[in-house]
């Protein structure tokens, strides 16, 4: 698997606002983004992932596992997000919000992964309890396994561990490594601390509008 | 997509303005109406009731709302007052004659202590200065400003910005009713002034509460423009065509008058906000007194009709019927068409008004929205009585008038613009975050809108579709013009019920006009209930 982003720009109001950059991304490889606030970390994720709207626009291509998805539907492009809030469906319960995503399959396999994801995160028995239920840290993890469960071909986290207290946090951060790396998910993470960022990986960081190499 | 939209809902209620504004070209109509000997009177009338009904219900709810507002309690009048909402104003008006008339519930009540053995020789009933119409009007719109109100105090932001000003309105030395008046209304003013508009408008031009509770010798200015419409004659049609635009100027001129005030009056506004603090309070308990009693004057009201339809022998002063029977609910049940007409024009108004909204929400871009939002005010702000006749003049030209698709049309368009307003605010700001989730789970737009979104919208859209089907089940007018005398619904069986002697079967009528908008209410309030919290 990979995400392959080539030649990518945004312009703003018809401005420059993201100068042109080009990035590879192969499969169990977690990439760091990182800048201050405003600076477009997200946006360049939105444009990623599909939806990003006026007055912004995107030139480039982006490929994943080979196929240039720059003009493909949202929810076609195979790839996953995961927010600075769970987003948990609150209608839905545990167990239906892990199902929402996963792909059509006979009913008693797909209700086994779902446990099988729940004891994964040291969740089990929770599928029929309302996601309001569970504290911050809790369902921060079903969120991750709900984008998990969807087999994405890429992920995108947008500073999904901003919200959690230190503690909660680094577990949070090595839960979600050890999967991503596990299903060989080539991911980009955007964050403003550099703490959050996996050991030795590769990391970018956004100045002025330009997308710059750190290590 | 967007065009059949455009043509199913802009399309009609723009023809109906146009067809209504026909009327003004033939001199004849005009003249006509300005020569009738009871014009003068009739228009006094109307304007009359109009702005006392308009005011005082202006002037109650803002009391209770902000009252309660202020000591925590508004959230309690949300579920009792939605129920208040739904009964029809006929049904109502229907139920409060049995109140107050000379052998009603309270000249009943008075008898024991005053000795009276038979109603007394007061009209209080169709009196001549529209006092019975004005105080049942102000009662019923009382509830439409509450739920406005109650809507905006509602949300959240408002709601804690407006908290954190009373505190600090407190903090300086003032008292609640200076608060309500100098820091909550204000704030809320525009989003009233159309609401408040709209009940001026419908309580200067009603027809079927009239028909029940107004004034005869001269009737209102509607009362009037209702007859010469439905006459046999062509220039009394004439004089009625042009009557129902001069109804629509003549609210249009009040207003205007209402705004030069209101710009007049800026130096004494000025004046009114920095005079310093004023501790008057209202006590709670006054604000709770009215809403009870506003709340009691309904539930009477309904439980006389109940009563009055079983009631075969009810001399005065006695306080319960000395005989009950069910011939009038016999004669419904032998006839049951109206009641089934009703029903089906109901239910069928607001599922395709339904469809037709979540698929303009769907399809057409946020910022045509203002207009079809305005021109949705526009049409409610016309007196019905205009607006009807504007539909019935669309229905001619298409050779609609006396078919099933002409009177469905009628009670589509006004509960279609109801709900567009209901809709348009939960529809267009539903958080946008859901639907980044939802495509980050790599869900198709059909499986987001049917397992996320419309789950999540389920409260304002069965709201929407309850108020949809009590709008549509409670048209008089544009009814009983198309229907030709081909059909019959509830509302047009009630009104020719009104001037007969069989209170029985107009009490059954009435109360079978409350039933079912009272029915989908709570339907829509037991469906509509969410059973999550917010994250």
């Amino acid at each position: 698997m990979s995400l392959v982003l080539e030649g990518l720009s945004i312009s703003l109001h018809g401005a420059k606002f993201i100068a042109p950059f080009s990035m590879e991304i192969e499969g169990g490889e977690i990439v760091t983004l990182m800048g201050p606030s405003g600076t477009g970390k997200s946006t360049i994720l939105q444009a990623i992932a599909g939806g990003l709207a006026a007055p912004f626009a995107l030139s480039g291509s982006i490929y994943v596992n080979g196929v240039d998805v720059s003009r493909t539907d949202v929810a076609k492009r195979r790839i996953g997000r995961l927010f600075q809030d769970d987003l948990l469906f609150p209608h839905l319960t545990v167990g239906e919000n892990l199902l929402f995503g996963m792909a059509r399959g006979p009913r008693e396999q797909r209700l086994a992964l779902m446990r099988a994801a729940l004891s994964d995160i040291e969740l089990a028995g929770t599928e029929h309890r309302a996601p309001h239920t569970l504290s911050g840290g809790q369902r921060q993890r079903v969120a991750l396994m709900r984008s998990l469960l969807a087999g994405p071909d890429a992920m995108l986290l947008d500073e999904p561990f901003s919200k959690l207290d230190v503690a909660l946090r680094a577990a949070m951060r090595e839960l979600t490594f050890l999967n991503l790396t596990r299903r060989n998910t080539p991911t980009l993470l955007v964050t403003h601390d550099k703490a959050d960022a996996p050991k030795g990986g590769r990391i970018f960081e956004i100045k002025n509008g330009e997308v710059i190499y750190v290590r | 997509m967007g065009l059949p939209l455009v043509l199913l809902f802009i399309v009609p209620v723009l023809a109906v303005i146009v067809f209504m504004l026909q009327d003004a070209t033939t001199l004849t109509g005009w003249l006509a109406l300005f020569d009738h000997p009871q014009f003068g009177k009739a228009l006094a009338l109307s304007l009359f009731t109009g702005s006392v009904a308009g005011l005082a219900a202006f002037a109650a709810s803002g009391f209770i709302a902000c009252t309660l507002f202020q000591s925590g309690k508004l959230r309690g009048v949300a579920l009792p007052l939605g129920a208040m909402l739904a009964l029809p104003h006929l049904a109502f008006a229907v139920g409060f004659s049995f109140l107050i008339m000379p052998s009603g519930l309270i000249a009943r009540l008075m008898a024991l202590p005053l000795g009276w053995a038979t109603p007394p020789q007061i009209i209080t009933l169709q009196d001549p200065y529209g006092l019975a119409l004005a105080v049942a009007l102000a009662a019923k719109e009382t509830c439409f400003l509450l739920f406005v109100l109650l809507q905006a105090l509602s949300r959240e932001d408002k709601r804690l910005a407006l908290s954190a000003q009373v505190k600090a309105g407190q903090a300086l030395g003032h008292g609640n009713l200076s608060i309500s008046t100098r820091i909550i209304l204000p704030q809320l003013w525009p989003e009233i002034i159309w609401p408040l508009i709209i009940v001026f408008v419908y309580a200067t031009s009603v027809v079927d509460m009239a028909a029940v509770l107004g004034p005869n010798q001269p009737p209102t200015l509607a009362g009037l423009v209702w007859s010469d419409v439905n006459s046999a004659r062509v220039e009394n049609n004439l004089r009625g065509g042009a009557g129902a635009l001069f109804l629509a100027l003549a609210c249009a001129g009040v207003m205007l008058v209402f705004w030069i005030m209101l710009k007049l009056s800026r130096q004494w506004r000025w004046k009114f906000f920095t005079c310093g603090p004023s501790t008057l309070s209202a006590p709670l308990w006054l604000a709770q007194l009215k809403w009870r009693g506003l709340g009691g004057l309904f539930i009477i009201s309904g439980l006389l009709l109940v009563v009055m339809s079983f009631a075969q022998l009810w001399t005065f002063p006695a306080l319960v019927p000395q005989g009950l029977g069910t011939m009038a609910w016999q004669q419904i049940v032998e006839r049951p068409d109206a009641l089934l007409t009703s029903i089906v024009l109901g239910v069928a108004s607001a599922s395709v008004g339904l469809v037709i909204l979540v698929a303009w929400f769907e399809a057409m871009p946020a910022k045509y929205d203002r207009v079809t939002l305005a021109l949705c005010l526009i049409f409610l702000g016309l007196p019905a009585l205009s607006t009807g006749l504007g539909e019935y003049r669309l229905a001619l030209q298409l050779g609609l008038t006396a078919t099933w698709q002409g009177l469905f049309m009628v009670h589509l368009i006004p509960a279609t613009a109801y709900m567009f307003i209901i809709l348009a605010g939960p529809y267009r700001s539903f958080d946008v975050k859901w639907l980044a989730a939802a495509n980050g789970l790599m869900a198709k737009r059909w499986r987001f809108l049917t397992t996320v979104k419309w789950p999540l919208l389920k409260a304002p859209l069965v709201a929407s579709s309850a108020i949809g089907f009590g709008v549509a089940f409670a048209q008089y007018v544009p009814a009983q013009l198309m229907a030709a005398g081909r059909f019959d619904t509830l509302t047009i069986e009630a009104v020719t019920l009104s001037s007969g002697g069989n209170r029985p079967l107009l009490a059954a009528f009435a109360f079978l006009l409350m039933l079912p908008p009272l029915l989908a209410f709570w339907l829509a309030t037991w469906a509509g209930r969410q059973k999550w919290s917010a994250p």
